[in-house]
């Protein structure tokens, strides 16, 4: 008997493409990941009494409006991205492409300035110069740190996707698979933004 | 698109909806079972319509949310030593 018979091959499973189920593999691994974390921060919230809520509504509360508006509307310029794909308009999708972009460049800007601020206000990782637990500057940058990895991460694979659509490398699947990434880049921060910044609202 | 700017809406209502709650002062429990409750709303639509799971089929979609939600479930036996820390704090040597 040949060796190839003994796989049993079907049909795509569930009905999608392979790369379209590789990423949805991907989301759920890496949803589990956030969960994890942020499992963790409510874990060592409850077991500190002595926990510190270093957040007023300005400045911080109010960047992360803006912050959450920005990356919302991200999402809703990817769909418009995807969208013109899928019609074959290859200008309007890299136009999408670029305005996606440049708002998960602006919500990277702006989370940068608000990290530099509270560094400059004496928080670490390690030290909470307010007096309490140091494990709220551990959570928070680890928190949002590994959310701005994914965003980062998530312009430089959209800026590559768009350069391989001009050149008619990619097709309008590579995108709806980076289109789904950045989603639940957005979806993570629907998490992040309550129970890290207005959960800790002094 | 209209459908998409419609949920994009509602998403950015739903923050409001939060900030709302914040300022609002509520005991720590309940701002924290509002502001859950609201962020699973807003996954839900994100997952629905931003990431088509509504146009895939049943099973797929089911698939997907229940190995996540299982998993999550899983790691809640993690509260009971978080409480037990908060309640026998340790005497000082």
């Amino acid at each position: 008997m040949a060796e190839s018979t003994l796989v049993v091959r079907e049909p795509s499973p569930f009905g999608v493409t392979s790369r379209k189920l590789g990423i949805w593999m991907f989301i759920v691994a890496d949803a589990v990941t956030f969960a994890a974390v942020l499992f963790a921060y409510g874990y060592m919230r409850i077991a500190n009494p002595d926990w510190t809520r270093p957040f007023t509504f300005w400045p911080t509360i109010v960047n992360g409006i803006g912050m959450t508006i920005v990356l919302l509307s991200s999402s809703l310029t990817m769909i418009g991205a995807v969208l013109a794909a899928q019609a074959g308009r290859k200008a309007a999708t890299l136009r999408w492409l670029g305005a996606t972009m440049l708002l998960g460049a602006l919500f990277a800007a702006l989370h940068l300035r608000e990290w530099i601020a509270m560094i400059g206000e004496g928080w670490r990782p390690f030290r909470n110069p307010l007096g309490g637990t140091p494990l709220v500057g551990a959570t928070f940058f680890t928190t949002t740190g590994l959310h701005l990895v994914h965003v980062v991460v998530g312009v430089v694979v959209i800026g590559f996707i768009a350069l391989g659509l001009r050149r008619g490398r990619f097709d309008p699947g590579h995108l709806e698979a980076t289109g789904l990434y950045w989603h639940f880049v957005d979806l993570v921060w629907m998490f992040v933004f309550p129970l890290i910044y207005l959960m800790n609202v002094r | 698109m209209r459908r998409y700017v419609i949920v994009w809406l509602g998403l950015l209502a739903i923050v409001g909806l939060e900030v709302i709650l914040t300022l609002a002062h509520l005991p720590p429990g309940v701002l924290l079972a509002g502001l859950l409750a609201l962020a699973l709303i807003e996954a839900a639509l994100g997952l629905l319509f931003f990431m088509h799971l509504r146009y895939e089929r049943r099973s797929f979609a089911l698939s997907l949310i229940l190995a996540v939600v299982i998993t999550v479930v899983l790691m809640d036996h993690i509260w009971l030593d978080a409480f037990r820390l908060l309640h026998q704090r340790l005497t000082k040597p």
